[in-house]
């Protein structure tokens, strides 16, 4: 009894504490895998580095254009194979060192170059770095020819082609700027909850607790003027999403995303809770895979197309949170839309008719896989691939449902010859086209496959985009993407299902959250009343 | 009983030695590639092959146990092949988290559930024995994760007085220093923090106590009517005594028996399947932290974790093994 009287008495001390450190605290849907910059992919790990690191380009909040981050400035040689960026002065990394052109170099020459000493062992990889730049140093696909200090703020990075994204794609939350020094010390610590992690960014890491919490300060020296505004952020690790909302109602968690749509009414209809919606930067689809025999027929996967009643499909499983269009790329990239483009209209006679041609007057057994987790592109995928299985069916199209634990689903997909029909997505790194379509159907293909199993080349196609890739003329990319949109809609090897806005929520004391299209954000600006 | 127990620890070793065997089997069995997993969605198929070199998965799978075999025996639990730390560094972290959960559930189901029982069984077919009936067979039927949001539901998000997961509020954090890892040990020498701990404690672990509530509910009732209808209790109330003493002195004694068993294996049962539990509470947990394992393909930490928790369980078997000598002089070990 004397202690619970104590510690009402020292709560209330504590209460009076509270109110002077305001610390933010988000409801992660999960732990960060890994602190280290350039050695992840996984959302959760990039929303949490986002806090801890600066990248050289930032973007406008809520939008992907780009904006000075850690350079203030950078330009193309004519010929678009040299990015020379301008760095800031002045900013320090959180352990004191200077953030010069050799930390630049530095950071890039771990991801990049396979011999780097200051690589790590083990579990550190760098996948990212080879799949948005073609390649390793010493690679043939390599983009990236050198990168160098020009002098002690300016860094140049040349390519053995022209690469217009480029600033883009490294301003993605994958690059953050690391402490040369603090990997140098940490070494095959670095990035884990034993070895920290050491950026310029607003937040630096005060402790990591697996399983529990990550714990971040504010960064005082931080370069931004008043800047960040609140004490602190507790990253709690919450991977139920009804755990997590009840949390937040509870109070107890004052922000969170991957709020399952079905879950809108329920944070409307609360006053002390907003619901927010993050700008759609991604794609759910159906992919059909060639290599079965009926799929391999255009006419018949146009059918499949027809047959789907994208619409209603969308309206009862996204509501308001998701479009649906017959474009790949998401709203965001209106520019690069075809005008020549309209979806497949909803006709089932019409499909009928088509498989007819192809030959199938009678149909034929599908298997449809769908996926064992939930994403914001398909966040009931059993459901949803269900309600597309029910409109097959009235076309003769016989489904048989199937799936597979996440890890396998993702590595059978493509061992050839493949599924044959099955439901993935994607969420885009950076704003460039080329980032939604190089991946699904640059050459060759990483999980479609042509009628005698090997990968699926279309050569039309990859010309296009190839040229596209390296154009620095933005009219002419224009035209190339647009013409992409074309190509892509008339295969119909990926149908397009729906472009979804992904639901995030916070609790109504919180100001300042504007969450970006490309999946994290920077917390500096947030305030709890 | 000093050879006995001797026996029995040295009986630990070959029981291990199956588990770690099966445990290995088995998750090898699971289809899936830890790098896979750790490569994320969108690695190349030659860049995962590398990786499977690097982690040694390539070798036939004789050899990897063999190989994890003469680790355990250096007291080396591995490293874990997704986060780099050491699995005994991060099983210290978390023991103590699950302990005191299963604790804490523990004595939820003790306390409520011997008196609840005894009750029943006391007064036979009346109104509280119906109700400690029909509770046990609800309670052992109650889906844990639907009783658990339900419990934060009501008592966390609607009447706000109980925290809806965690170990600790935000701000007591700051202040709360770790020493042991039982945060209601640590608190006590630090009382400010004691309340807020407790508190986040009793939801979770009601709901991981409400199961073997039910269940020793139940076994004490039949229990304690098994031991009232004996003889020696007709004598004993023939003689005069009064109803406590027959009850407490003569009957409960020996009713205890089969009680205790119950009480040390469900003490097992509740370290192993805190999953559920601390998924809704987010309680850093060895639960949580086995199935993330999983999910991962983390070879070295679900072994790891495993084998942690069936020696607990075995050592908890001998406990009680133990502990019939005390209660019933009539059992020997040999």
């Amino acid at each position: 009894m004397k202690y619970r009287l104590l510690g009402i008495l020292a709560l209330g001390l504590l209460g009076s504490l509270g109110m002077a450190q305001k610390i933010l605290v988000f409801g992660s849907n999960g732990e960060p895998a890994s602190l280290e910059s350039g050695n992840i992919t996984d959302g959760i790990s990039i929303y949490a580095q986002r806090q801890i690191y600066d990248t050289l380009v930032d973007f406008k909040p809520g939008s992907t254009d780009p904006q000075a981050g850690l350079a203030v400035s950078w330009f193309a040689s004519p010929d678009g194979k040299t990015w020379t960026f301008r760095l800031r002065q002045g900013v320090k990394f959180h352990d004191g060192t200077d953030f010069d052109a050799n930390a630049v170099v530095f950071n890039v020459n771990r991801w990049w170059d396979p011999k780097d000493p200051s690589r790590i062992s083990g579990g550190s990889n760098y996948e990212i770095w080879g799949e948005l730049f073609g390649g390793y140093k010493g690679e043939k696909g390599s983009f990236l020819a050198s990168v160098s200090a020009v002098d002690k703020y300016t860094v140049r990075f040349t390519f053995n082609n022209p690469v217009p994204y480029f600033p883009v794609a490294i301003g993605s939350g994958y690059f953050g700027i690391a402490s040369p020094a603090a990997i140098k010390a940490a070494g095959a610590k670095y990035g884990t909850a034993a070895g920290g992690a050491v950026g310029t960014g607003p937040f630096k890491v005060k402790e990591w607790r697996p399983g529990d919490r990550l714990i971040l300060e504010k960064n005082t020296n931080y370069w931004k003027k008043g800047s960040p505004k609140s004490d602190g952020v507790v990253f709690r690790f919450i991977k139920d999403p009804a755990a997590r909302l009840a949390e937040l109602k509870a109070g107890s968690i004052d922000f969170t995303t991957d709020i399952p749509p079905a879950n809108l009414k329920d944070l409307q209809s609360d006053r002390n809770l907003r619901a927010v919606f993050r700008p759609s930067f991604n794609v759910g689809y159906l992919a059909l895979n060639p290599s079965h025999k009926p799929l391999s027929d255009v006419r018949v996967r146009q059918a499949i197309a027809m047959a789907i009643n994208k619409k209603e499909i969308v309206k009862a499983f996204w509501g308001d949170l998701g479009v649906t269009n017959g474009h790949f790329l998401p709203g965001s990239f209106k520019t690069y839309y075809s005008p020549k483009v309209t979806d497949y209209e909803y006709n089932p006679a019409k499909a009928k008719q088509l498989l007819a041609e192809a030959g199938y007057p009678n149909g034929f057994d599908l298997e449809l896989w769908y996926m064992p987790v939930s994403r914001p592109y398909f966040p009931t995928p059993k459901e949803i691939a269900e309600a597309m299985g029910a409109d097959l069916s009235a076309i003769g199209i016989r489904v048989k449902f199937q799936t597979k634990d996440w890890a396998t689903y993702l590595n059978d997909r493509r061992n050839p010859p493949g599924f044959q029909a099955y439901m993935l997505g994607w969420t885009g790194d950076y704003g460039d086209p080329s980032n939604f379509f190089d991946p699904h159907f640059a050459s060759p293909i990483s999980d479609l496959f042509d009628s005698a199993g090997n990968k699926l080349d279309i050569k039309e196609l990859n010309s296009v985009l190839a040229k596209a890739a390296s154009s620095s003329n933005q009219a002419e990319r224009v035209k190339l993407y647009q013409q992409a949109d074309e190509i892509t809609f008339n295969l119909a090897l990926r149908i397009p299902i729906v472009h979804s806005q992904p639901l995030v929520a916070q609790r109504a004391n919180i100001s300042g959250w504007v969450p970006s299209p490309l999946g994290s954000e920077s917390f500096e600006d947030i305030v709890k009343r | 009983m000093w050879a006995y127990t001797a026996r029995r620890l040295l009986g630990i070793i070959p029981v291990l030695f199956g588990i770690s065997l099966l445990v290995f089997l088995f998750l090898h069995l699971i289809p899936g590639d830890p790098a896979v997993v750790m490569l994320g969605e969108r690695a190349e198929p030659e860049r995962i092959a590398a990786l499977r070199e690097k982690l040694g998965l390539e070798r036939p799978l004789w050899e990897q146990y063999l190989f994890f075999v003469g680790n355990l025996l250096q007291g080396d639990l591995g490293t874990s092949i997704f986060n780099q730390l050491t699995v005994k560094e991060q099983l210290a972290r978390r023991w103590p988290a699950t302990f005191e959960l299963a604790i804490a559930a523990t004595l939820f189901a003790v306390i409520i559930g011997i008196p609840f029982g005894i009750l029943a069984a006391i007064r036979k077919n009346s109104l509280i024995d119906n109700l400690a009936t029909s509770f046990s067979l609800l309670g052992v039927s109650l889906p844990v994760f639907w009783l658990g949001l339900l419990l934060v539901y009501l008592f966390a998000v609607n009447l706000q007085w109980l925290p809806a997961g965690g170990r600790l509020s935000i701000d007591v954090d700051a202040l709360f220093k770790p020493i042991t890892g039982f945060y209601v040990l640590d608190a006590l020498f630090q009382p400010q923090t004691f309340w807020d701990v407790a508190k986040h404690l009793i939801l979770p672990a009601i709901t991981l106590g409400t199961i073997p509530l039910a269940i020793l509910t139940r076994i004490t009732r039949s229990a304690m009517l098994e031991v009232l209808s004996q003889d020696y209790v007709r004598t004993a109330r023939a003689k005069g005594l009064s109803e406590r003493v027959v009850i407490w002195r003569h009957a409960f004694k020996n009713a205890l028996l089969p009680v205790v068993t119950i009480i040390g294996l469900q003490f097992g049962t509740l370290l192993g399947g805190a999953i559920l539990t601390e998924t809704i509470f987010s309680w850093p947990g060895i639960g949580s932290w086995i199935y993330e394992g999983i999910l991962n393909r983390d070879y070295p930490v679900v072994q790891g974790g495993v084998i942690f928790v069936a020696l607990v369980f075995v050592v908890v078997n001998l406990v009680v093994d133990l502990s019939y000598a005390l209660l019933d002089p009539r059992i020997q070990y040999r």
